[in-house]
């Protein structure tokens, strides 16, 4: 029997506050014990190259912040490839978008996610959390947990 | 009755910015200017921090280019030191940024120019995208992913996983190349090279069709600044600052980058975040001058690898004699870069040195001032630091690529303006040309200012008392 293989994508800017919730919360995923076929990758933002990682996977986990909702909480939505839901710029990429990518150029189309914590405060040169932010971190963890569980 | 257009947001770059066109009485163009309309200043909030902080600070002023400012920036450590690095850590510097350049030309050319050059400038908006270059031309779609990708796992089997690099350090790197490494990046190279020698090849087939956009696309003169191998080669790393001027003239040379202040004023405008830099001895505005790719070619005498030099060769016969003057031309000079960062990381990586365990000079700081300077994929960087005693920040200038360039691209979009917009009757592919001239230079506004943010492309041409009198929307 194939593995079945999980990608879990963290990403946000790491200087703007409760942004860099999601790669916060791929870098503890990453320092704990996953089980087999499971991959963690943190990013600033997404870009182009990453559809690779994503046409390699069989689920895909992206994990990200939220201006939506109360500060601290965490949501679980399922995410479906959209071409229409380009950036303007072009140089950083919605989770939905590059799903389209792989669908278009590799006929891909994984199980995908989106988790996400709702977050206060995102202004440059700040390094830190909020404190509701950061009493999202573990919750958001165990969504991700719950989700790679179900094979 | 004077009108403007105004094109906001400019898509398919990095970061905000706008486009306003002017127009007189009979519709022709008066004025045309590029918009920076983001602000960070990254410069004023680094003030106090560490003068070891700054790599890692300055890193985070782009997702994109974070190589160039960790290199640019403990370039400026270095100095601060006073260390000359082991030559072994300058090989492994070089080979990241080479990879960071390979990684960020593809971005450039795949993705963000690709629709206009394979579907067209004058099609249709709603496809002229990359799901358009997927439907059109799926192999080139996925080179462009794939060089990319191998781009950035060079970077990450050099530095970890991280986008923003801590393998760069002050006085070196933190660590040696293992062999294991040296055979994983060696492993990936002969399938880029290939990628990258398919695509110049394709897009030498597609220059002849752009005839009438090669002689808009910003050809107005200008000089062109880089820095140069002590042979006056090609260099993206270290070496020394030379201008050559419209004509082809070099105006200066093997200029130490220390020195970069007696070459480069900053002049500051009202309608922009961005500065402009110019050419001091000339004053502003005239001293105009370009960097990146097309600079580069400009004034290299040769690359020093096979390929590429082949293809240099091609680039300076686009062009009866002189510079190559056409700012469309940064997209062919995009290419042969990637061909000789290829080429050149694999000679580096072949060098018996490379495993060397020596890679860290190390030294408190030796000096209040520090300066460093490398080759940016979108042109030349500059960091300039002042510390006090205890070591802390207090005072950062950091001149961008794009910053370089901004007078350069002003004056494009005037030209491409003058060319090909009639004010009297808009029409979307107009439009689009003034957004890809700006393209050619595949701007980086992240690292000029920033701030990001989504809205659909508005042009709405207004009459002087503000009246819309026409309006064209996409997105």
């Amino acid at each position: 029997m194939t593995q079945h293989k999980t990608l879990i994508i963290g990403y946000g800017s790491p200087i703007r506050g409760d942004d860099a919730i999601g790669p916060l919360a791929a870098d503890a995923l990453a320092a704990g014990p996953l089980p087999a076929g499971v991959n963690v990758i943190s990013r600033h933002i997404l870009t182009a190259e990453l559809v690779e990682d994503i046409v390699a996977a069989d689920r895909v986990i992206f994990l990200d912040a939220t201006v939506d909702g109360e500060p601290g909480e965490v949501r679980v939505r399922s995410l479906a490839p959209d071409a229409s839901a380009m950036s303007s710029m072009a140089h950083f990429l919605d989770p939905r978008e590059l799903l389209a990518w792989s669908q278009a150029l590799y006929q891909h189309e994984p199980e995908a996610y989106l988790v996400s914590a709702a977050g206060a405060f995102f202004e440059y040169s700040n390094y830190t959390l909020t404190p509701a932010a950061a009493a999202a971190l573990e919750p958001m963890i165990e969504r991700v947990r719950e989700l790679i569980a179900v094979r | 009755m004077s009108r403007t257009i105004t094109i906001e947001p400019v898509t398919r770059i990095e970061g905000h910015a706008r486009i306003t066109l002017q127009l007189g009485d009979q519709g022709e163009v008066e004025d045309a200017r590029f918009h920076l309309t983001q602000f960070r200043g990254f410069e004023k909030f680094c003030e106090g921090r560490p003068y070891r902080e700054m790599p890692a600070l300055t890193a985070r002023t782009c997702g994109i280019c974070p190589v160039s400012h960790v290199l640019a920036s403990n370039k400026a450590c270095d100095h601060l030191l006073s260390v000359t690095i082991p030559p072994t850590a300058e090989k492994l510097r070089r080979i990241m940024n080479l990879a960071q350049i390979t990684q960020s030309h593809a971005l450039s050319f795949f993705h963000l120019s690709s629709p206009d050059l394979l579907l067209g400038w004058d099609s249709d908006p709603a496809t002229r995208n990359i799901f358009g270059v997927m439907r059109q031309d799926p192999a080139l779609a996925k080179d462009g992913i794939r060089l990319r990708q191998i781009g950035q796992m060079i970077i990450e089997i050099l530095a970890g996983k991280k986008i923003h690099p801590t393998w760069v350090v002050p006085g070196g790197v933190a660590e040696a190349l293992t062999q294991e490494k040296r055979e994983a990046i060696l492993k990936l190279l002969p399938e880029g090279l290939e990628i990258a020698k398919r695509t110049y090849g394709f897009f030498k087939t597609l220059v002849p069709k752009f005839k009438d956009e090669t002689s808009h696309f910003g050809t107005r003169p200008t000089m062109f600044m880089s820095l140069v191998t002590p042979k006056g080669n090609l260099e993206h790393y270290d070496g020394f600052l030379r201008i050559k001027d419209a004509q082809g003239r070099i105006v200066e040379d093997m200029v130490p980058t220390v020195d970069y202040q007696r070459l480069v004023g900053e002049a500051v405008e009202d309608f922009s975040y961005m500065k402009f830099p110019y050419y001091k001895p000339m004053g502003y505005p005239k001293g105009v001058y370009r960097v990146g790719p097309l600079a580069r070619l400009n004034n290299a005498e040769a690359c020093g690898t096979p390929y590429a030099d082949v293809a240099l060769a091609e680039f300076h016969m686009l062009q009866e004699y002189g510079p190559i003057t056409s700012s469309f031309h940064y997209h062919y000079a995009r290419l042969v870069e990637i061909i000789f960062a290829i080429e050149m990381m694999e000679r580096l990586l072949k060098d018996p040195d490379i495993l060397d365990h020596r890679v860290r000079a190390r030294a408190r700081s030796n000096r209040d001032e520090g300066i460093g300077v490398s080759e940016a994929p979108r042109g030349t960087l500059m960091h300039h630091y002042r510390i006090d005693d205890d070591g802390l920040i207090t005072w950062v200038n950091l001149i961008i690529a794009t910053g370089h360039n901004n007078l350069a691209m002003n004056q494009a979009i005037r030209q491409v303006a003058d060319a090909y917009v009639d004010g009297n009757h808009l029409q979307e592919g107009m439009l689009n040309r003034v957004e890809a001239v700006i393209r050619c230079y595949d701007p980086c506004l992240s690292c000029a200012s920033h701030a990001f943010g989504q809205m659909p492309l508005l042009i709405e041409l207004k009459d002087a008392a503000g009246q819309v009198v026409d309006r064209l929307t996409r997105g």
